[in-house]
């Protein structure tokens, strides 16, 4: 009995959230009725007894789940438990939901947690779309519409874009430098469970008395300083998904730095590699803004502070140059490990090296330069210095460069290919680069001042963030989801299944977001339950694309699961890929090699008579047999 | 088996082990520093662009907004007590280093008074510090100067804290006798030392923007 709750696991994970909440309130009223204050505060802004809680009983969770164990004992001296793996693998369904320390297990819980947070995130749409059906109010009111686009956004974007592209990279980027597992894998297993606790802190928030935080996922002060208590729950859970991607993307850069295999030069890194390398030094730099930002919005809430209180000294628009000196770089963390999926899914399915590798590399180092140096054009309105305009105009027109160099590299990968079309994944890469492409060139044109202070806060932008977004990293994540998905599971998926969900999902992209750049540039604004009875019929056609791109992904999510059940068994090579994670087996062993692969050649020399990438432990001269043998010869 | 190294974990320590499975094969070392130094490095990168939001907040609301009197009337700082304390905290530096000196030449003794030294100098930095906050006379609400200077200084102190912890582990088994002269067998003190050391500077920094500029 005793030991039920003395084990890491559920049952003491639970008893330690409630121990952990408790001891929040308790201390909150002790420390105010010390201070003479009433126990309870109930102002809308205030709440200490739900806030320290809040921030407490998930740290609870974390220790009771077993998170801390070996790094207590470690701390206090005590004997070290034996390594002897237990945590490694999983060997039923039961072993996703414990602490594992195996980095495949990781990319696995991953990546299914994120994609139900895509599915509640996108029911949320459905809604949104359905209150924009018709001018007037159809089944929200104002105030719940705030509400809804607002957990929209932050669901998708903290615990589903960012939170995806780290679980795909878990899983495969330690098997393509020939590593056994991330060099840190218990801190690897940490950054895992904070996820689901900040998305379900941002769900929770719908309980908190004044609804869901409404501020919109940028949370701008004095609007969020002044906002119910949902607010407080935005602030705090962006702390934990914050954390949780600073830490994943320490491991990543130590783990490509210091566990290459031999033979693997920086130059012979997959470009997936290359594009993790450069996400994670944007998140280790630039993600500590949005906690900071988060942290003065906390404090300006609940202690009342002058960060933001312009009659108290404090200056309004400094939440936004903090903001946004994160979440510009933010979004370049939400399309770069993109970048890195296509070049391997075009260059497999084109049967030719990536045109241009090292300059796509560059492009990447680029990019991560530049974007600290753009931040402003999201303040081109917000009365910001406006010395700053021109030259934040000059530098964001400056970053579509090394974006297009990468497009033109596809481009030119593709040029005289041998283009498969057989897989879904290749579908989605090639639609991606036409999609992306749009949502970069209005980008540009939001780049430039005159434009961007007539769309200002229009549909225009809702229509270019997703066409980037949507059109770049989700598309992206479905073609990574589709390629890797034999090697995950070792099942192959049902091809049929897979083009119908691509078209549906190619024309309810187009169809929802296209028509929003008209009605933005006519004036609809966003963020508003309502508009004017003018753009009632293209409204109305949007939301019907929306509710195809919703229902469609019924058929992702049907085909993923009775694949994984029941699909046939996977090769484990099955689009003839170079790269190491196509030389082990499907799914992998437990510890990926039984020796350390060489690696001997670039990763992408497709067609080249005899050109080899890596060799691997006991392998003699015989080349897998692979489409590659019969396609190339 | 009992390992010394530091609190990160290790990817693999590729001792056999009685399951299905023999352990994962020993990773390739690709680089000349080893993963825990990288990793406390980064992390130091990350706790710097941490005190920079604030120090960009600090900026805004003395600069931009450039109130009046900055500390406003009638508050004043106790620059010489922070400098005191900074004094103690600069020293701690220097115990820290010592610890490390005597660990890599294998000397323990020295380590452990190192270590010791150091912990105690760390706590009492806390202290004069929360005491200089009960009789400061102005709060955290008291207009922009209030929340920044105690943000910074907050902010700052928390990483004490964070520091005192990790040089508490290391202290801890420097004593239970964990650690010994080759390099992969004192990074426990190693790391900590790394970070302390950061803790430190990142303190001058404060000091010398809060209460001298
Ligand atoms: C060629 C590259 C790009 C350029 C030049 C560019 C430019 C801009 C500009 C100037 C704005 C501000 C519009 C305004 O609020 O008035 C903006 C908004 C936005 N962009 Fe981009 N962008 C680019 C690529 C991307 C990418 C790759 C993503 C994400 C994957 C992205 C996501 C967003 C988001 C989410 C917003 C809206 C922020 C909000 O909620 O206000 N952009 N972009
Ligand atoms: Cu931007």
């Amino acid at each position: 009995m005793v030991a039920t709750f003395t084990r890491p696991g559920w049952y003491r994970a639970a008893l330690c959230t409630v121990l952990a909440a408790a001891f929040g309130v308790g201390l909150v009223v002790l420390l105010r009725s010390i201070s003479g204050l009433p126990a309870f505060q109930s102002e809308q802004t205030g709440y200490p007894q739900v806030v320290v809680p809040l921030i407490l009983a998930p740290l609870g969770f974390l220790l009771g789940i077993g998170c801390f164990d070996y790094w207590l004992r470690w701390g206090v001296g005590a004997r070290t438990i034996p390594e002897d793996h237990s945590s490694h693998g999983a060997y039923s369904w039961k072993d996703y939901f414990k602490v594992n320390t195996d980095h495949k297990v990781i990319g696995v819980q991953y990546v299914v947690t994120s994609f139900v947070f895509f599915l509640i995130g996108g029911l949320i749409a459905m809604l949104i779309r359905a209150e924009l059906a018709q001018p007037g109010t159809q089944i929200v009111g104002a105030g719940t519409f705030n509400g809804l686009f607002s957990t929209h956004a932050v669901l998708m974007i903290f615990v589903f874009i960012i939170p995806m592209f780290a679980g795909m990279a878990n899983y495969v980027l330690p098997l393509m430098i020939g590593a056994p597992d991330m060099a840190f894998p218990r801190l690897n297993a940490l950054s895992y469970w904070m996820l689901p606790l900040a998305g379900i802190m941002f769900l929770a928030s719908f309980l908190a008395p004044g609804g869901a935080f409404d501020a919109g996922w940028t949370g701008y002060a004095p609007l969020s300083t002044g906002a119910p208590l949902g607010q407080s729950f935005f602030n705090i859970g962006v702390q934990f998904a914050g954390f949780s991607s600073i830490f994943t993307a320490l491991n990543f850069l130590v783990t490509i730095i210091t566990m290459r295999a031999p033979g693997m030069t920086f130059w012979r890194m997959p470009l997936l590699v290359w594009a993790n390398l450069s996400t994670s030094l944007l998140v280790v730099a630039a993600t500590p803004f949005i906690s900071g930002a988060q942290f003065m919005v906390l404090l300006d809430r609940v202690l009342h502070t002058n960060f933001f209180q312009f009659g108290a000294g404090g200056d309004v628009i400094s939440y936004q140059h903090i903001f946004w000196f994160y979440s510009h770089p933010a979004v370049y963390i939400m399309i770069l490990p993109g970048f890195g999926i296509i070049s391997e899914v075009i260059s497999v399915h084109a049967r030719k090296p990536i045109f241009g590798y090292r300059l796509m590399a560059l492009a990447l180092i680029g990019i991560v330069v530049l974007s600290y140096s753009v931040w402003a054009h999201h303040m081109f309105v917000a009365g910001m210095f406006s010395w700053l305009r021109v030259p934040m105009m000059l530098t964001t027109l400056l970053i579509a460069v090394p974006t297009g160099i990468k497009i033109f590299s596809w481009l030119g990968t593709l040029y005289f290919g041998k283009i498969h079309t057989k897989s879904t994944a290749m579908l989605f890469a090639l639609a991606m680069i036409v999609t992306f492409t749009i949502g970069g060139i209005s980008g540009v044109m939001l780049g430039m001042v005159p434009f961007d202070i007539h769309v200002s806060d229009t549909y225009f932008i809702v229509a270019h963030i997703h066409f980037v977004l949507f059109g770049g990293s989700v598309f992206t994540i479905f073609a990574g989801l589709y390629h890797w998905f034999p090697k995950m599971t070792g099942r192959m998926y049902d091809e049929r299944l897979g083009r119908i969900h691509f078209w549906g999902t190619l024309i309810g992209t187009w169809g929802t977001f296209i028509p929003m750049h008209w009605v933005g540039m006519d004036g609809m604004p966003r963020r508003v339950a309502d508009y004017a009875a003018q753009f009632g019929n293209w409204n109305l056609m949007i939301s019907c694309f929306a509710f195809l791109l919703g229902a469609v992904q019924l058929i992702f999510v049907y085909n993923m699961i009775v694949s994984w059940r029941f699909g046939p068994k996977a090769p484990a090579n099955p689009w003839g890929g170079k790269s190491i994670e196509w030389l082990v087996s499907s799914p992998p062993p437990v510890f990926n090699f039984d020796e350390i692969p060489r690696v001997v050649g670039g990763p992408y020399e497709y067609g080249i008579p005899g050109a080899r990438h890596a060799i691997m432990p006991g392998e003699g001269a015989e080349i897998p047999v692979t489409r590659e043998t019969v396609v190339g010869s | 088996m009992e390992s010394a190294s530091v609190p990160l974990p290790h990817g693999a320590g590729g001792h056999a082990a009685e399951h299905e499975h023999h352990g994962p094969p020993e990773a390739n070392q690709s680089s000349r520093i080893d993963r825990q130094t990288l990793g406390i490095l980064l992390f130091i990168i990350s706790e710097v662009m941490l005190f920079g939001s604030f120090f960009a907040s600090y900026f805004f609301l003395r600069v931009v907004v450039n109130p009046a009197a900055w500390p406003p009337h009638p508050f004043e700082l106790p620059v010489g007590v922070a400098g005191m304390n900074t004094a103690i905290l600069v020293s701690s530096s220097f115990t820290i280093h010592y610890a490390l000196e005597g660990i890599r030449k294998g000397n323990k003794q020295a380590m452990k008074l190192g270590l010791a030294l150091t912990w105690l100098l760390g706590l009492t930095f806390l202290f004069v510090q929360i005491n200089e906050y009960v009789h400061l006379g102005f709060s955290i609400r008291t207009e922009s100067f209030g929340t920044i200077f105690y943000s910074l200084t907050g902010l700052h102190g928390a990483h004490v804290f964070i520091g005192l912890t990790l040089l508490t582990a290391a202290t801890i088994r420097a004593f239970r006798g964990h650690f010994d002269k080759e390099p992969e067998k004192h990074l426990g003190v190693e790391v900590p030392g790394i970070y302390w050391h950061f803790v430190d500077i990142m303190w001058i920094i404060v000091f010398a923007t809060v209460y001298i500029l």
